[in-house]
């Protein structure tokens, strides 16, 4: 069934034109944050030499999620009032933006729902490393919030005349809709949104978060808590209805998950609680 | 004239007049549609969680943002006897690990949502809930009907 669109799938992704694009800067400076000899002066000049991204860049530096209150006129003051982690998260919203604030159709999405989702699914990320005393993985899990659903744009066209069959196999064959997504169209949003993280040149473990996040027990244990973190926090705003597409709740939440980043009831439970807060926080940033 | 459509948040209360369009988004969060049929007035509640645990917002639960919503309408001049409900949402993951409380938010909030509007003696007219599919509802104040857009179709509730 469906072997056409499976077909033009694997010509679209065979053709990396065809995948969204991401300016080199972004990728130099995602990977620049994981060497421990990089010089603060070199990126903020790399950041500045692109005026378009260094407007929103200021812009999103100044929202009170991040600048906590702060001024921030430069590239520069950004790195050593902020640090190389948080302008690292900075540079990717304002980057991604461009790629994430669209309508999505097949997942029949309006302007801005799957942008808000992703910021939301970022923030929450965040949080949970940082109350779990897990900071390390804090700018990585936002950073993997942010694109996790990156695939969803470019699966979208097929989905939107897939879609009955779509959601009849998760009922018929009791999957979930990436499962179905992977049954009927050969490749899943997640697979898609590795590919494009791929040809962005996105670190391995950003790759994993995008990959596995609906798939957190398949993830290999190296990235096991990131992904474990986005996925709870990726259910959490699912089921807030926030950014909630055609494709619903038809997911899996992972035991294994939940227990891999620690939480317990009550502290689930709270997280989904405190949506309307995060969303607030969220908007100052969109 | 184009008519006023309203969105509604989440955890957020909101109450209007014929012909405004209250709208708003469900996962496994509930909205409750109060409508007074003689008065073309009505409200929605978009609930969170069933009942409170330590938070003051009473717009989050269903326990205290229903008693909250049919106050507002009274105090607009709304009837008790003219008003009816319709409810939405409630949704579940499609799977969850059983014993996490986490997968049950949608069915309590069902569940807390009906036994509440029973003790305000409000009749549940239509309702569109559970599943795992995420919900788009328009209320229509102009005769209190219902749209629900679910997974890529939609469904009219007319009674009122």
């Amino acid at each position: 069934m469906h072997e056409h669109i499976k077909e033009r799938i694997k010509t679209v992704i065979a053709n990396l034109n065809a995948l969204p694009s991401m300016p080199e800067v972004v990728t130099r400076i995602i990977n620049m944050v994981n060497d421990p000899n990089v010089d603060f002066k070199l990126v903020a000049e790399e950041i500045s030499r692109d005026q378009a991204i260094t407007t929103n860049i200021l812009k999103i530096a100044n929202s009170a999620y991040f600048s906590k209150g702060k001024e921030i006129a430069s590239v520069e003051k950004a790195l050593v009032t902020l640090g190389m982690k948080e302008v690292k998260d900075i540079v990717v919203v304002a980057a991604t933006k461009q790629v994430l604030d669209k309508p999505v159709i097949g997942y029949d999405l309006a302007k801005g729902e799957l942008w808000k989702h992703n910021v939301a699914v970022a923030m929450l990320a965040k949080k949970i490393a940082i109350d779990k005393k897990k900071k390390n993985l804090a700018d990585l899990v936002f950073t993997g919030g942010i694109i996790h659903d990156v695939g969803k744009t470019v699966l979208a066209i097929y989905v939107a005349s897939t879609f009955k069959d779509l959601i009849q196999s998760t009922v018929d064959n009791q999957i979930t809709f990436a499962q179905a997504e992977q049954l009927l169209l050969g490749f899943d949003h997640q697979e898609i949104g590795q590919i494009i993280l791929k040809k962005w040149q996105f670190p391995e473990s950003l790759q994993n978060i995008v990959r596995y996040h609906h798939d957190a027990d398949d993830a290999p244990q190296s990235d096991m808590e990131a992904v474990a973190i986005v996925h709870v926090a990726n259910t959490i705003c699912q089921m807030a209805g926030i950014g909630i597409g055609g494709d619903g709740l038809y997911y899996e939440l992972s035991g294994k998950a939940i227990e891999a980043t620690g939480l317990d009831d009550t502290e689930l439970q709270h997280y989904y609680g405190i949506t309307p807060e995060l969303l607030k926080m969220a908007k100052q940033i969109m | 004239m184009s008519i006023e459509l309203v969105n509604v948040g989440v955890a957020q209360l909101k109450i209007a007049s014929s012909p405004v369009i209250l709208r708003t988004i469900l996962g496994s969060c509930v909205g409750i549609c109060i409508y007074d049929r003689n008065k073309k007035m009505g409200g929605l509640a978009h609930v969170l969680l069933s009942k409170a645990t330590n938070d003051s917002q009473p717009e989050k639960f269903a326990e205290t943002a229903i008693p909250a919503l049919i106050e507002q309408l009274l105090r607009q001049g709304c009837k008790r006897d003219f008003m009816s409900a319709k409810i939405a949402g409630g949704a579940s993951m499609f799977k969850f690990a059983s014993q996490t409380p986490l997968g049950l938010i949608g069915e309590n909030n069902i569940s807390m949502t009906k036994k509440i509007l029973e003790e305000k003696k409000i009749p549940i007219v239509g309702e569109d809930t559970g599943g795992s599919v995420g919900r788009v509802i328009d209320f229509f104040l102009e005769d209190g009907r219902l749209k629900v857009k679910a997974g890529g179709h939609e469904e009219y509730y007319y009674k009122v």
